[in-house]
């Protein structure tokens, strides 16, 4: 049995999964130490379920605590960053587009050194051990203890990164060191925005991924952890303890990985109903579809795998107005218990158009008996024209799909939708985010730019794929069940007609240290 | 009127620019932020109008030519501008004593300022192309008979090339085979005019056009029925003449693949009403040809546009994706590519279409 845990801002969930069959969940105030809100929520699954500890054979768990202290300035540490590229870059030096705040909540420890390689694999300039041995001096000498290293065309050739790496490490022991490859796809800016928030937050990676564990180790659970990250796949303990940001934007991910579990379809679109937005996001082969634009988190601009989610402004404390042909984007939010005419306020939510309709039964349905026919009606109908709209801007082609509706606000689709081909409305979709942490897969990917001419295309997939491989093993995967997921091609413009940049991603089911399990 | 740009104005040139790239030109985020910073330090940097050109001007085009796509992973060192602009003098003898940008789509409209406000060498508001396109030959200077070289090239490490040639396509080959040989990008000085072959070759205004044009889309963000209005009031007042709404609808299918080192594909767009045939756009690089069921409704050299409907943002040919909803601009072209040997260059035929070039305002 696996445990999967959701740590929010507000909320931490927990679920006990017998394969795909819940057996217990619960929602705790998540704890300002981290740890006493899992502890909570494990004496509440446990407790209900009656399990015996031992019969857990893995947890997983979810968590924007990595996004919140970006978001929010708070647990970052001074962090130096290595760029591996002058000449090329001289005048667009590193955090150069920042925001202030954070910037210097990091320190603008920056260091330009020679070297780099062309798109080709084109020396720009040789390394020079001398650079590298005084930046890592002063990086020391100025007491900072965390640094990033990016180099121009890593993706494709990590060689230069890994040197630089070695040698501060042997010259400086005590450095903790990001690679940009590691971390981050082709464009420099990005990657290196990524790593440097990586290294940043080495110091609280260690305290979150260390809660973890001694809550587990309190409550007697022995099992490996888990922790998921933002494609959908799973991080080993230690491994998200040297990479915590790419657990960014995982909350969204676990949400539409949970729902697909819930329903048992791999191609849906999600739409996650709260009450001031609704999230909508695809489900491809029973994984988000990833956006392809740049992704700011806290200002700082990066090119995480992100799920490609977009937001609408309905949910249940959407204010209704103008007769009903306006809802929303304005909500009452949190306060629709107080504000909403169903709970004995005086602002018409589109919660209350719901009961008038007489599709639900929320609070009191007396309150909205006067409410005009006209206005259910049209407010109905904008209601579900607005999240039609909304399928029908994600969905990946013109056919009506199956559509899955979760979250609190889901009531608020009464009727029929022209863009579902059908609607899912699953149990226990308040804990999807749980449900999908406990169900995630381990996965990684590389990119980089090749010729066919030079290496044909089965050799470069081959090669790519066994570097996959051992990553995939080092992050916990089981060898016999890693499979490609995907693989990406886009041909260069203005580059010659074999130029290709490919980007393949591999996964793998978790090797369980418990037989029975999947 | 001289026309003063500033750091501040910066983002908005950017952002006219990719509205008059027409698909094409490339994402110019690292140019913009290197940009900013120069102008920033060095002063705002006055725009000379073609007339006040002086008789005995040397004017140069300078800008970028490459991959966009290998400049977002290997940056430029910044200077390359002013290196470009040494070496071209040294070479040739001479000073330059006007700078003009070849390309106002894209990067290439704000790649120029950076000599401009360091070497406080005068720019001339104006460029070769109105618009981007995909090859040298295509640009006014090669139509109106200025001779493409002495050029100079120098790649991201500082490393240079020089070339001399007659013939603009057998330099574009050149150029565009040296800039895949030195990393896939390189700035360049070419095309040197006199002033009498500058006003006639230069096309006027675009420069300060594409920073009106980006203030008038910040300020009226938002929905593209709205700013439709200022948009075709804005190109009635300008050498572009005309803005029409040819469509509004969804993206339900675009497919691209490289030929020749060129994007070339199709989008096709759907009207949300179902009360219009589906517009199709074909795409090398840039939007070439808009076609409503069997009728083109605009085609190069007239400039195609397509925006966000919700933010009026325009989007490049790249970052077209299903399910966007869109609104399809066509926008007639300046003077400069309506005479019959501009054509030959640019019109549909040049692109092996079978079909002859109709300005917008007749179709």
């Amino acid at each position: 049995m696996r445990i999967g845990i959701d740590v929010g801002g507000t909320h931490t969930d927990a679920v006990i999964l017998d394969d795909q069959t819940v057996m217990a969940s619960t929602k705790v105030l998540t704890s300002q130490n981290v740890k006493d809100g899992v502890i909570n929520a494990l004496d509440e699954v446990l407790g209900e379920s009656g399990i015996d500890c031992h019969a857990i054979d893995a947890v997983m768990i979810g968590t924007t605590q990595f996004t919140n202290a970006v978001v929010q300035r708070r647990e970052l540490a001074p962090t130096a960053i290595i760029r591996i590229a002058l000449p090329s870059g001289e005048m667009i030096p590193p955090m150069l587009d920042w925001p202030d705040d954070i910037a210097d909540e990091l320190g603008r420890h920056i260091y330009m050194i020679h070297g780099g390689q062309t798109y080709d694999g084109f020396p720009i300039a040789p390394l020079q051990d001398n650079e590298i041995d005084a930046a890592a001096d002063d990086i020391v000498a100025k007491g900072v203890r965390l640094v990033a290293v990016v180099g121009v065309f890593s993706p494709s050739d990590p060689t230069q990164e890994q040197y630089v790496a070695a040698r501060i490490k042997a010259r400086h022991p005590e450095l903790r060191v990001t690679l940009s490859h590691s971390i981050g796809r082709m464009g420099i800016l990005e990657r290196e925005n990524a790593a440097l928030l990586n290294a940043s937050l080495l110091p609280l990676a260690d305290k979150v991924v260390s809660s973890f564990a001694s809550a587990l180790q309190e409550r007697d659970i022995e099992c490996p952890f888990y922790i998921s990250q933002n494609d959908g796949t799973l991080m080993s303990a230690d491994f998200a303890a040297e990479f915590p940001a790419l657990t960014f934007a995982s909350g969204p991910t676990n949400s539409l990985r949970g729902a697909s579990l819930l329903t048992q379809l791999d191609n849906a679109v999600v739409v996650d109903i709260g009450g001031t937005t609704s999230d909508i996001g695809v489900l491809q082969d029973g994984f988000p579809r990833q956006s392809n634009i740049a992704i700011e988190v806290g200002g700082v601009r990066t090119n995480f795998r992100m799920p490609d989610i977009q937001a609408i402004g309905l949910g249940g404390g959407s204010l209704v107005k103008d007769g009903g042909a306006t809802i929303g984007p304005q909500s009452v939010g949190y306060r629709l218990v107080e504000d909403g005419l169903v709970f004995g306020g005086d602002t018409l939510t589109a919660t209350d158009v719901l009961v008038a309709s007489g599709k639900a039964l929320i609070g009191d349905k007396a309150r909205v008996a006067d409410l005009d026919a006209t206005v259910i009606k049209t407010a109905t109908d904008k209601m579900h024209s607005i999240i039609d709209n909304g399928i029908d801007q994600m969905k990946s082609s013109r056919d009506p799909v199956p559509v899955i509706l979760v979250g609190g606000g889901a009531v608020l689709v009464s009727e029929s939708l022209k863009s579902a081909a059908e609607i899912h409305r699953p149990e226990h979709s308040g804990v999807a985010n749980a449900i999908g942490a406990a169900n995630a897969q381990v996965g990684a990917e590389r990119e980089r730019i090749v010729s066919y001419r030079s290496v044909p295309r089965d050799e470069v997939i081959e090669e790519i794929s066994s570097l996959l491989t051992a990553d995939l093993i080092r992050a916990g995967a089981d060898p016999k069940t890693v499979r490609i997921a995907d693989i990406e091609e886009t041909a260069i413009s203005y580059m010659a007609d074999d130029s290709t940049k490919i980007r393949v991603k591999l996964v793998g089911d978790l090797l369980l240290s418990k037989s029975g399990e999947r | 009127m001289s026309i003063r740009i500033t750091h501040e104005d910066i983002a908005d040139l950017c952002k006219g620019s990719v509205f008059l790239a027409t698909g094409g030109g490339g994402d110019p985020y690292v140019s913009q932020i290197l940009v900013e910073k120069i102008v920033e330090k060095h002063g705002p940097v006055d725009l000379v109008s073609l007339a006040d050109v002086p008789d005995d001007a040397f004017v140069v085009a300078i800008g970028e030519v490459g991959a966009p796509s290998v400049s977002l992973e290997q940056l430029p060192i910044g200077t390359e501008c002013l290196d470009v602009v040494d070496r071209f003098e040294a070479w040739v003898g001479k000073k330059i004593t006007h700078l003009v940008s070849f390309e106002v789509g894209g990067a290439n409209s704000v790649i120029p300022l950076i000599a401009a406000t360091t070497k406080k060498i005068p720019l001339i508001d104006g460029d070769g192309m109105a618009r981007a396109l995909p090859e040298a030959q295509m640009m006014t200077f090669a139509i109106e008979g200025v001779r493409p070289t002495p050029a100079v090239a120098v790649d991201y490490t500082g490393g240079a090339v020089y070339f001399d040639t007659e013939d603009t396509s057998i330099y574009e080959r050149q150029i565009r085979n040296i800039a895949m040989a030195m990393g896939g990008m390189v700035f360049t000085a070419e095309s040197p005019m006199t002033a009498a072959e500058a006003r006639r070759a230069v096309v006027p205004g675009t420069i300060s056009f594409a920073l009106e044009l980006g203030r008038m889309l910040t300020a009226n963000f938002g929905n593209s029925v709205h700013v439709e209005k200022p948009l075709r009031e804005l190109f009635d007042r300008s050498d572009y003449g005309i803005l029409k709404h040819l469509y509004t609808g969804k993206i339900v299918d675009i497919n691209r693949k490289v030929v020749g080192g060129f994007d070339v594909g199709e989008a096709i767009v759907e009207s949300l009403g179902n009360d219009m045939p589906p517009l199709t756009l074909a795409i090398k690089n840039e939007f070439l040809v808009a076609t409503v069921g069997d009728k083109v409704v605009a085609s190069v050299p007239d400039l195609i546009t397509i925006v966000d409907h919700e933010t009026s943002s325009p989007i490049n040919a790249e970052r077209i994706h299903y399910g966007q909803r869109v609104t399809v601009f066509g926008i007639g072209c300046p003077p400069h590519y309506r005479t019959e040997r501009a054509l030959k260059v640019v019109a549909p035929r040049a692109f092996g279409f079978d079909f002859d070039y109709r300005p917008i305002e007749s179709l």
